[in-house]
C-alpha cells in the first residue's frame, strides 16, 4: 500500500467555495493602489476618476482578451494566435465593409471569422491532439498571414461615424468610454460562466486532471473545444471594438499582444499549467499592468521600459503563484 | 539487415521533412529556372545559416523538453552588443567576445529562472522576449545602429569560397552532433526529455540538464548575433522581431517532436533550410510577400499534424 | 504478534556453492505519516536462491522492497548487504550495493534505442580518441541479451517494443550491471506463458551464477514452480517464512488471507431481481473478446483473474470511457450503444476506477466539488450549478459514509485513502446509477475503511442495484459476491457461485490452466502445478 499523505493544498488555488486567494488579491489590489499612488504623487490628477476612467480605453480590448485566455489556460492550454486572429478579424470585417456589405453584417462576419479561427484552434488541439503552443503558433502565423494576404497589406479606414463612436466616445457626461460596459460585461458574464456553471466546472476540471474528467462522463474533446470557440469569438470582439477605437483596419495590427495578455493573466494567479485561476484575479492583473504602463507613459518615461516591466511581471508573477502555493505548508 | 536499417531510416524523426524538402527541391528544381543553380543554393543556405545556428542550440532546449521563446530579443541584443563594440574597437575578437558573453549570461537568467524559480519556461521566456527587447529598444535610443563594414566579415566574407555564415553553421552542427553522439552533456538531454521520472531514477541531474540546454541558446544567439550583423548591415532596435517563431518553426518542421526527447541534431538544420527553400520558390515565382507568413504557418501545422498522426500509427503498429 | 518464532530465512538447501546471506533485513519498520506500512520485519534472502514474497494488496510488499532498493530509507531497524549494513538513500546508492530492481511498471526512456537504456546513467566505454565507443555498447547490449536467449533488434526504439521485450531490456539493464540481488515486481504480469517460461529459464541461469532473487507475484502457480523459498506478508508484518516445498497452496492463501473474515466483511444474502446487464459476445481489440455474462439487480458479480487479464478493460467498455468494438451490452433486456461515458451515465451505468488520484479524482480540489462533478446535469438549472444542493447531497454523504474531514469545502487531497475512497464512491452513487461498476474498491484503503466500503457495497445491492466488483483480492471476492467471474488473457475462463466457492478452481482459471491449448501445456509441463 502506497500510504496517502495528506498533502494541504493551498485554498488559493482551488476554483471555489474556500476564501478565493485573499493573500493574492490584496496583494494585486496593494499593488494596484500603491502604483496610482506613485503615479498621482509624481503627476497629480492621475488618480482622478476621470483620468482613471479615461486610461480605461486603451485596456478594454486587451482586457477582454485577458478574460477569454484565463479560460484557456485554467483548462491546460495557451492560445498565441488571439493577436493575429485579432488582426484577421479586423481585415475581415473593413475588406467585406469596403465591397459593399452593410457594417452591421460585416461585424457579423468578423465574428464569424473569429468563431471558426478559435474552433480551427480547438480542434486541432482537442481531436488532433496536438499541443496547444505549437498549433496556436502555427495558427499565429497563418491568421496574421491571412490578414496581409486578404488585404494585400492595406488599409480600409473609410468607416461611417456611428460606428468609429463605439471606440472614442463617452458616456456619462465624457466620462466613461463608450466602450468600458464592454469590458464590465464581459467579466461579469464569463465570472458567471466560469465560477457558476456546469461548464466552467469542465474548465477547471479538464485542467486539473483530464483523464479524471474523462471518467466523469464529460468530453474533454468538446470542453476544449468550445473553449477555444469562445476565446475566438471573445477576439472578434475586441477586433470590432479596436477597429472602431483606431477607426482603421490593417493586417498588421495589435502585433505582440498575446504577450502582454498571458502576462496579465498569469500575474492574476491564473496557474500555467492549469487547474487554478479566476476572472476576478485577471481583472486586477489586467489593471495592475495596464495603468503601469499607461502610469510610465504618462510620468514621461520612455515606452520601451513598458516591456522590460511587462517582462519582469509575468517572470514575478508566476515566481510569486510559486510563493503563494507553497506558503500554507 | 539491410531492410532493417531502410525501416529505421523511415522511422527517424528527421525523416519525412528530409523526404519533404528532397521532393521540394526537385519539383522546383524542374519548374523554376535558377532554382538549383549552385550559387542560389549557396545563397539559401547563407540566409538561413541565422536561423539555422540558433535553432540548433534551441533544438538542445526543446529535446530536454523545455521551450526558450526569447531567442528573438537575446538575437537583437546579441546583434547590438557586437555592432557597439565594433565601433568602440578596431578587432573583431572582442565584439564576438561579448555579443557571445551577452548570450551567455542571458542563457544563464533564463535557465536558472526556470529550473532554480521552477517558473515555466514557457513563461520565464516570454517574460525574457519582452523585457530584453525593452532593454534593446531603451539602448538603442538613437535609432540605427551600422555596422562597420570591416565588421561584417562574419556575414558577408567567405572561406575558400564558401559563405562564413555557413561555416558557421556547419561548425555548430558538427559540434552539436558530436555531442549528441559521444557526451553526456549531449545523451542526457535526450534521456531527460524522453521520460523525467525515469532519468530521475537513474539518478541523471535533469534541471542542470536543462539548465545547460538553456545556456547553450545564449551561446548560440551570442554566435548567430555576429552572423546576423554582417548580414543585414544596420541594426534596427526592432531587429529580430518574430525571429523566435522561425526558429521554432525550423526545429518543429525538421521533426524534433515539441514535447521532448524525440528528435536530432539534423531535424533543425533541415527545418531551416526548408523554411529558406520555400521562401525563396516564393520569391522566384513571384508569389507576393503578404502570403509568406501564410505559407509558412500552414506548413507548420501540416508538419505537426502529420507528425502527430504519424507517431500514433508508429505507436499501434507496435 | 506473532508468539511462535518462524525462521527468517530457509534452511540452505543442497548445491554446489554454499549459500551465503546476501542481504538481511534487521527489524525494519518504515511509518507513513503515522501509520506503519512494514514493521518489525527480519529476513534473509540468499545467494543462488529465489525467494517469493507472498501477500495481498497493501500487506506492505512493495514498501519492502522499496526499502531494499533505496526508494525508502527504513524508519526503524536495519538493511544489511552481505554482512555489512547500509544506509541506502536512492536507487543509485542501492545499484552500488548491487541490488537492482525489475519494476512492476517500466521506466524506460521510450524515444531511446536498447542499447542507450542499457546505459543512460551509467559510465559509457570510450574508445582512446574519447568518444562514446558504441561498438563496444552495441556488443556489451548483445550479450546481455544473447545470455537471456532473446535476439533483439538493440538498435530499435523502446518505443517499438511490445510490453515482454520491454520487461527484457529492464532484465537485462538489471543483468549488465552485475547485481548481486535482483528484485523482481511482478514480472510476468505483462507476458504470455511462453516468455513467462522463457523468463524461469534465466531466473535459473542467475540462481547458478549465485545471485540472491528476490521475487513478487501474485501468481501461486508460479511461485510454486520456481521459489525455493516463500515468505508471507500480511498486514505489514512477515508471517511465515520457509522453504516451498512445506507448504500447500490453500494453507499459503489462508495464510496470505489471515484474519477472521466474518468481522471484515458483511454481505446479507437476499433473493436477485431481474437481469439488469446483460453482455454478449462483447470484445475489443487487443483487449478482450467473447465476453458474455449477466448481472442481476441486488446481486454482487465478482470478477477475478491476474492484473493484465482484461478486467477493467470490459468494465470500461460497459462504462463507454473505452467503448466495445464488437458485441452487445443490453440494459433490462433492452440493447444499447454506448460510445461515451456520457452515454454509459445516461444508460444508469457508473464506473468507479481503480486509480482514484489519476483516474478518479481532482485531489486539489473540495469534496462536494468531486462529489457533484459527474451529476452537474441533476443540479443545475439553465447550466447554473446550485450550490445548495450540491453542499446538501456532500453533506448526506459525508454523514452517510461517516466521511471523517474537515468539511465538505476541504480539498480531497488532504483526506485519508479510506476516506478519498468514500468520496469517490459517493461521486459515482450521486448519479443514482443502477448498475454499479466498482475497479478495485479498496486498494490502498486501511481496514477500518475496508469494512465500512464493504458495508456500503452489500447496501447497494440491498438496494436492488447491480453491482459488478472487478478486485485482486481473492478473499474480498470470495466473502461478499454471489458469483465469481474469472478472465484470463481477455477470456472469461471461469464463473463460479456462491456462497461456497471452488478457491483452488478459481485460482487454476486465473492463471488460465483450464484453458490453456493442449499443446502449450504439453510444451511447458512446468506450468501446471
Amino acid at each position: 500500500m502506497s500510504p496517502t499523505i495528506a498533502r494541504p493544498l493551498s485554498p488559493a488555488q482551488a476554483p471555489r467555495r474556500r476564501k478565493p486567494s485573499l493573500t493574492r488579491t490584496l496583494v494585486l489590489f496593494l499593488l494596484l493602489l500603491a502604483e496610482l499612488i506613485v503615479f498621482n504623487l509624481l503627476l497629480p490628477g492621475y488618480m482622478s476618476p476621470g483620468s482613471l476612467l479615461d486610461t480605461s480605453r486603451t485596456f478594454v480590448e486587451t482586457g477582454i482578451l485577458a478574460l477569454g485566455m484565463t479560460f484557456v489556460i485554467i483548462s491546460g492550454g495557451i492560445d498565441l494566435s488571439v493577436a493575429s486572429l485579432l488582426a484577421f478579424v479586423s481585415v475581415v470585417m473593413g475588406l467585406s465593409f469596403q465591397a459593399g456589405v452593410p457594417l452591421p453584417a460585416a461585424m457579423l462576419l468578423g465574428l464569424a471569422a473569429g468563431i471558426a479561427g478559435g474552433l480551427l484552434n480547438g480542434a486541432a488541439v482537442a481531436y488532433l491532439g496536438l499541443h496547444p503552443f505549437v498549433v496556436t503558433l502555427a495558427t499565429m502565423a497563418i491568421y496574421r498571414g491571412a490578414a496581409y494576404a486578404i488585404s494585400n497589406a492595406a488599409a480600409v479606414s473609410d468607416f461611417p461615424p456611428w460606428f468609429t463612436t463605439i471606440g472614442q466616445s463617452y458616456f456619462a457626461n465624457g466620462l466613461v468610454p463608450t466602450q468600458l460596459p464592454a469590458l464590465l460585461v464581459a467579466a461579469i458574464a464569463l465570472w458567471l460562466l466560469l465560477s457558476r456553471t456546469s461548464f466552467g466546472r469542465r474548465v477547471y476540471s479538464v485542467g486539473a486532471n483530464e483523464i479524471a474528467t474523462r471518467f466523469s462522463g464529460v468530453s474533454v474533446e468538446r470542453t476544449k473545444l468550445a473553449i477555444y470557440g469562445l476565446m475566438g469569438g471573445l477576439v472578434a470582439v475586441a477586433a470590432i471594438i479596436q477597429t472602431a477605437r483606431l477607426s482603421t483596419a490593417r493586417a498588421n495590427a495589435s502585433m505582440g499582444l498575446e504577450l502582454p495578455v498571458i502576462a496579465m493573466v498569469v500575474l492574476g494567479g491564473t496557474r500555467i499549467t492549469g487547474g487554478a485561476g479566476s476572472i476576478l484575479g485577471t481583472l486586477l492583473g489586467v489593471l495592475v499592468l495596464a495603468y503601469l504602463q499607461d502610469g510610465l507613459a504618462s510620468v514621461g518615461v520612455r515606452n520601451d521600459w513598458g516591456l522590460v516591466v511587462v517582462g519582469a511581471f509575468l517572470i514575478l508573477g508566476v515566481l510569486a503563484n510559486e510563493f503563494f502555493r507553497k506558503s500554507p505548508r | 539487415m539491410k531492410v532493417l536499417w531502410l525501416d529505421r531510416a523511415i522511422k527517424r524523426p528527421e525523416a519525412p521533412p528530409l523526404a519533404f524538402l528532397m521532393i521540394m527541391a526537385i519539383l522546383l528544381g524542374l519548374t523554376t529556372p535558377g532554382f538549383l543553380a549552385g550559387a542560389n543554393l549557396l545563397s539559401i543556405v547563407s540566409q538561413v545559416s541565422v536561423v539555422g545556428i540558433v535553432s540548433l542550440a534551441l533544438n538542445q532546449v526543446i529535446l530536454a523538453g523545455e521551450i526558450d521563446v526569447s531567442v528573438g530579443s537575446l538575437l537583437a541584443a546579441c546583434a547590438f552588443t557586437f555592432a557597439t563594440m565594433a565601433h568602440v574597437t578596431s578587432g573583431l575578437l572582442l565584439p564576438l567576445l561579448a555579443s557571445v558573453a551577452v548570450g551567455a549570461c542571458i542563457g544563464l537568467l533564463n535557465g536558472a529562472i526556470v529550473t532554480v524559480g521552477r517558473v515555466p519556461s514557457i513563461v520565464a521566456t516570454l517574460g525574457m522576449l519582452l523585457a530584453l527587447r525593452g532593454v534593446v529598444l531603451l539602448l538603442g535610443a538613437n535609432g540605427i545602429l551600422l555596422v562597420p563594414s570591416a565588421a561584417r566579415l562574419f556575414g558577408l566574407s567567405t572561406v575558400l569560397g564558401v559563405p562564413v555564415p555557413i561555416v558557421f553553421l556547419i561548425l555548430v552542427f558538427a559540434g552539436l552532433d558530436i555531442a549528441n553522439r559521444h557526451t553526456e552533456w549531449g545523451r542526457d538531454v535526450f534521456a531527460v526529455g524522453s521520460n523525467r521520472r525515469a532519468a530521475d531514477a537513474v539518478g541523471l541531474r535533469a534541471g542542470f540538464v536543462k539548465f545547460r540546454c538553456f545556456v547553450a541558446v545564449g551561446l548560440g544567439c551570442g554566435l548567430a548575433g555576429t552572423v546576423f550583423a554582417g548580414q543585414i548591415g544596420e541594426i534596427q532596435a526592432t531587429a529580430a522581431t518574430g525571429f523566435e517563431l522561425q526558429a521554432i518553426a525550423a526545429v518543429v518542421l525538421g521533426g524534433t517532436s515539441i514535447t521532448g526527447g524525440r528528435g536530432s541534431t539534423f531535424a533543425p538544420v533541415i527545418g531551416a533550410v526548408l523554411v529558406g527553400v520555400i521562401l525563396n520558390a516564393l520569391t522566384l515565382n513571384s508569389v507576393p510577400g503578404t502570403f509568406e507568413q501564410l505559407v509558412l504557418g500552414s506548413l507548420i501545422l501540416a508538419a505537426i499534424s502529420i507528425d502527430a498522426v504519424r507517431f500514433r500509427a508508429l505507436r499501434r503498429a507496435s | 504478534m506473532q508468539d511462535i518464532v518462524e525462521p527468517t530465512s530457509c534452511p540452505a538447501t543442497a548445491r554446489a556453492e554454499p549459500a551465503v546471506v546476501a542481504c538481511r533485513l534487521i527489524d525494519a519498520g518504515k511509518n507513513f505519516a503515522g501509520v506503519w506500512a512494514v514493521r518489525h520485519v527480519d529476513l534473509e534472502f540468499r545467494t543462488g536462491e529465489v525467494h517469493a514474497v507472498m501477500g495481498e494488496n497493501g500487506a506492505g510488499k512493495s514498501t519492502l522492497m522499496k526499502m531494499l532498493h533505496g526508494v525508502h530509507l527504513p524508519d526503524e531497524g536495519q538493511v544489511e548487504v552481505f554482512g555489512r549494513i547500509v544506509s541506502m538513500t536512492s536507487p543509485r546508492l542501492a545499484e552500488a550495493e548491487g541490488i537492482a530492481m525489475v519494476p512492476q511498471e517500466l521506466d524506460l526512456f521510450p524515444d531511446l534505442s536498447i542499447v542507450e537504456n542499457l546505459f543512460v546513467g551509467r559510465k559509457r566505454p570510450r574508445t582512446r580518441l574519447g568518444m562514446f565507443d558504441w561498438p563496444a555498447m552495441r556488443r556489451a547490449a548483445l550479450a546481455a541479451f544473447a545470455r537471456l536467449d532473446i535476439a533483439i533488434d538493440v538498435d530499435a526504439s523502446v518505443r517499438s517494443l511490445s510490453g515482454a521485450n520491454a520487461q527484457m531490456v529492464e532484465i537485462a539493464r538489471a543483468l549488465m550491471h552485475d547485481a548481486r540481488i535482483v528484485i523482481m515486481d511482478e514480472p510476468t504480469a505483462a507476458l504470455t506463458e511462453r516468455e513467462a517460461q522463457r523468463l524461469f529459464g534465466i531466473l535459473g541461469e542467475l540462481k547458478r551464477r549465485g545471485v540472491a532473487i528476490v521475487y513478487i507475484s501474485h501468481r501461486l502457480d508460479e511461485v510454486f514452480q520456481i521459489a525455493d523459498c516463500i515468505t508471507v506478508m500480511r498486514d505489514g508484518e512477515r508471517i511465515h517464512t520457509g522453504p516451498t516445498g512445506d507448504l500447500e497452496m490453500a494453507t499459503l492463501i489462508q495464510m496470505m488471507v489471515g484474519r477472521p473474515l466474518s468481522k471484515l466483511f458483511h454481505r446479507t444474502r437476499h433473493p436477485a431481481g431481474d437481469t439488469m446487464l446483460e453482455l454478449r459476445n462483447l470484445g475489443r481489440r487487443s483487449a478482450f473478446r467473447d465476453i458474455s455474462f449477466t448481472v442481476r439487480r441486488g446481486e454482487i458479480v465478482g470478477m477475478s483473474g491476474l492484473i493484465g487479464a482484461g478486467r477493467s478493460e470490459v468494465a470500461q467498455a460497459i462504462f463507454g470511457v473505452a467503448p466495445a468494438t464488437e458485441g452487445q451490452i443490453l440494459i433490462a433486456g433492452e440493447p444499447v450503444s454506448i460510445a461515451t461515458s456520457r452515454q454509459g451515465i445516461g444508460h444508469g451505468i457508473i464506473y468507479v476506477p481503480e486509480e482514484r488520484r489519476s483516474q478518479g479524482l481532482v485531489l486539489e480540489y473540495a469534496i462536494d466539488w468531486n462529489m457533484s462533478f459527474s451529476a452537474l446535469d441533476r443540479i443545475s438549472r439553465g447550466g447554473f450549478v446550485s450550490r445548495r444542493r450540491e453542499k446538501q447531497i456532500a453533506e448526506r454523504f459525508r454523514s452517510l459514509f461517516s466521511i471523517r474531514c474537515n468539511g465538505v469545502g476541504a480539498p480531497v487531497g488532504s483526506l485519508s485513502g479510506g476516506n478519498q475512497q468514500k468520496v469517490l464512491l459517493a461521486k459515482a452513487l450521486v448519479v443514482e446509477p443502477d448498475i454499479i461498476l466498482l475497479d478495485e474498491p479498496t486498494r490502498g484503503v486501511d481496514v477500518g475503511a475496508k469494512a465500512e466500503i464493504y458495508r456500503i457495497i452489500d447496501d447497494l445491492a440491498a438496494a436492488g442495484k447491480a453491482v459488478l466488483v472487478v478486485s485482486s483480492e481473492m478473499n474480498e471476492l470470495l466473502s461478499m459476491a454471489d458469483r465469481i467471474l474469472v478472465m484470463h488473457r481477455g477470456r472469461l475462463t471461469g464463473s463460479f457461485d456462491g456462497p461456497d466457492f471452488a478457491v483452488a478452481e478459481i485460482g487454476a482459471a486465473a492463471a488460465g490452466i483450464l484453458v490453456e491449448r493442449a499443446e502449450d501445456v504439453a510444451l511447458h509441463p512446468g506450468a501446471v502445478t
